[in-house]
């Protein structure tokens, strides 16, 4: 009986996994398949010689793409920490009962919602360089002092990372408002009673239980991050100088304009490399954790 | 974007079990797919392929409209003919593209349809560049160049001639604004994104000083050369940041003409599609009151304009490929020619279109640009343009967003990777 269930299982599932191999697997083992080959569609007449790992080796030595490779990071890096600290304030402040909550919180979604392309397209009407908002914001009818934001090395990369966040923060806010709300409130009545103040309650009680949730939000952000395109693609096509050109551009760049198709794959297959390291060691840290809140 | 690909690979083979049926019933009119992207006049396109349906009962076009952008429109033309697409008849083909196109065999050699008397009815810059080889691989459409948009109604308040070099633009140019004194007006505006448009542009500096990417003679890249430092120096030094502002770092031909028809320019470099749009008073606050001219120079040399527009070509694995000719000859004959020019703006390759007196009646700035396009110079002609395009785009993204950069140790990089990729696109022919 229970081995025919087993079958009967495995049975439903099989569809599903059937479509995960031809739509996941399928095509992620042929990246990896075309970056052991040198493939240009441009000149078919050279064929597809296998070249085992030179395009690895040639990708170590890239100075474009090692300077994508510093971009992504520093991408990443801010925006996942402003991401979870603003999605940390936002979701203390939603969790409080106040009146027109229940609208605050949906409002805070919205711009999660906006297809990232169209705040993309919003972003990039606010930074310009003549009649962008954020340039009337700061300096207002003194248009000579207006900053081309999109324009510097310098700037360009700050003005991603901003719409970025904006864009994000409240993902982040909505997880760890998951994890705020499992917390019990005997919790903290206890300790008002034993004279704990905010600072005591904050540090003692809500920290530690919300940590799980945390963990999982910085998880997706930092995934989430490192597969940034679509910023970069619509706000700056990687410009000025490589500023924006992070490693997904860089990749698809490769692969669709130059169609360079084994270097863009091997590219891609760092790029998978990397995320499938952190999403393990997040993972693993996530799954310890969860274990310790449960058993402690 | 894997399971985009996926999806037009199961529609392509799909779309291929098609024709069989159509052959089954022979009172069908022949389909034939024009893969085309949004133009920004469609009036002449629609009214072209209405007039060829009353003309060729037999055959029927199918547009499919790809992307705008030409790199856009490059990826979706290349993947689907890379995969033996035959849903696809016709696609347009920007001026860089032929080499590419014939030597991955794409594009159908068109030699035996098009011979050389035919050809030599239409401007020299276009044929060559469909040319590879001896053959030729495309049937031009209509013609671009880099001219020079300059504010007629401010340079004659000024007592000044269209400038003559680069130099005498930014004197005038100084002049009318210290003259008109309002803030926000800058002297010139052009196209320096890291794109396309920036490799056209800075090409355009580099020739008018006697300089070349790729020396035509020797074949080598000659970023490093003087010729070509100076005038990349020049655009770092007195363009960015000064005669143009900052912002131009980032824009692409909207954002540069949008600056000029606010009246905020009174120089600027563009495509022959920015007259009408300039002239229009609806768009435009400078509308009348501009001029057009080739662009700069600097002393002792000529001005020089980079080569645009776009080709007819037909897919070599086209099961329809006489049709396809039919809708090719008809939509670059001399009278589609004219109407495309009337009702969509778009300058003709055929010379004979420029005599017409209708034409030189409705659009007189057509005679204007002809110089101009006479003599219009094509980017590097290889196989592998789009990866030497994008090192120079780096290069000259770098070289003029950053005045710190050490210039000649930067071009002798770029040179060196664009020479090992001109050795790559120039590899035998199996």
């Amino acid at each position: 009986m229970n081995q025919m269930s087993h079958r009967f299982y495995l049975l439903l599932l099989l569809p599903t996994l059937l479509v995960l191999l031809l739509f996941i697997a399928g095509p992620v083992g042929q990246s990896f398949f075309l970056s052991f080959h040198r493939m240009i569609i441009g000149l078919p007449h050279l064929g597809a010689p296998f070249i085992g790992l030179q395009n690895y080796q040639e990708l170590l030595n890239d100075p474009v793409a090692r300077h994508s490779l510093w971009v992504t990071l520093i991408f990443v890096g801010t925006t996942t920490f402003f991401e979870l600290l603003i999605g940390l304030l936002l979701a203390l402040l939603m969790h409080r009962r106040f009146p027109g909550r229940g609208a605050l919180r949906a409002c805070v979604l919205i711009p999660w919602a906006i297809p990232t392309v169209v705040s993309a397209q919003m972003w990039r009407f606010l930074f310009n360089d003549a009649y962008g908002m954020v340039n009337y914001a700061m300096f207002g009818a003194e248009t000579s002092a207006y900053i081309p934001w999109l324009a510097l090395p310098s700037t360009a990369l700050f003005s991603l990372i901003l719409a970025d966040i904006w864009k994000t923060a409240s993902f982040a806010a909505l997880l760890i408002l998951a994890g705020l709300q499992v917390i019990p409130d005997e919790l903290y009545q206890a300790a008002r009673v034993d004279g704990a103040g905010t600072w005591r309650r904050f540090r003692h009680i809500t920290w530690p239980l919300i940590l799980p949730a945390l963990l999982v939000a910085l998880l997706f952000r930092t995934i989430d991050a490192f597969r940034v395109f679509d910023l970069a693609f619509v706000m700056t096509q990687g410009g000025p100088a490589d500023a924006t050109n992070v490693l997904q551009l860089y990749g698809y760049k490769k692969m669709f304009v130059e169609g360079w198709m084994g270097y863009g794959s091997a590219v891609s297959a760092c790029i998978f490399a990397i995320i499938l390291c952190l999403a393990v060691a997040y993972v693993r840290m996530v799954g310890r954790r969860l274990l310790e809140a449960g058993t402690g | 974007m894997r399971a985009f690909l996926t999806a037009i690979i199961l529609f392509s083979v799909l779309a291929g079990l098609c024709p069989g049926i159509e052959a089954a019933r022979a009172d069908q009119p022949t389909t034939i797919v024009f893969l085309t992207w949004k133009p920004n006049q469609p009036e002449g396109w629609e009214r072209l392929i209405h007039r060829f349906h009353n003309e060729h009962p037999g055959i029927r076009v199918k547009r499919q409209v790809g992307p705008h952008s030409s790199t856009e429109y490059h990826a979706i033309v290349t993947q689907r003919l890379r995969n033996r697409d035959t849903s696809v008849d016709i696609f347009l083909m920007d001026v860089i593209w032929p080499p590419e196109f014939a030597a991955a065999g794409w594009a159908m050699d068109l030699t035996s349809r098009f011979p050389v008397q035919e050809q030599k009815k239409f401007l020299d810059g276009p044929i060559r560049a469909n040319t590879v080889q001896g053959r030729i691989y495309g049937v031009p459409c209509y013609i671009g160049a880099g001219l020079f948009y300059y504010r007629k109604d401010l340079l004659e308040k000024y007592g000044f001639k269209p400038p003559q070099t680069w130099e005498e633009m930014i004197t005038q140019g100084q002049r009318v604004l210290k003259g008109e004194g309002g803030p926000g007006i800058a002297v010139y505006s052009g196209q320096f994104k890291q794109y396309e448009g920036l490799v056209c542009d800075m090409m355009e500096f580099i020739w008018s000083n006697g300089g070349a990417a790729v020396d035509s003679r020797t074949g080598q890249v000659s970023l490093d050369k003087p010729a070509a430092m100076q005038a990349v120096s020049f655009v770092r030094d007195r363009i960015i940041g000064k005669a143009a502002p900052l912002g131009v770092l980032n824009y692409e031909e909207p954002e540069s003409l949008d600056l000029f028809i606010q009246g905020k320019a009174v120089f600027l470099r563009n495509w022959p599609y920015a007259w009408s749009l300039a002239n229009d008073p609806e768009t435009s606050r400078v509308a009348g009151r501009i001029g057009v001219e080739r662009l700069p120079c600097f002393p002792g040399h000529d001005s020089a304009s980079t080569l645009g527009g776009w080709q007819f070509g037909i897919n070599r694995y086209s099961r329809h490929p006489e049709a396809a000719w039919q809708f090719i000859r008809f939509m670059t004959s001399a009278e589609s020619q004219e109407i495309l020019a009337l009702e969509s703006g778009l300058a003709p390759t055929r010379r004979s279109v420029y005599d017409v007196p209708l034409i030189q009646e409705k659009t007189p700035h057509l005679k204007a640009f002809l110089p101009a396009f006479k003599k219009a110079r094509p980017r590097p002609l290889s196989p592998v343009y789009p990866m030497i395009s994008q090192e120079l785009q780096r290069f000259f993204s770098r070289a003029i967003s950053d005045k710190g950069a050490h210039l000649p140790a930067m071009a002798r990089a770029a040179s060196s990777r664009i020479e090992r990729l001109l050795k790559l696109g120039a590899m035998p022919l199996k």
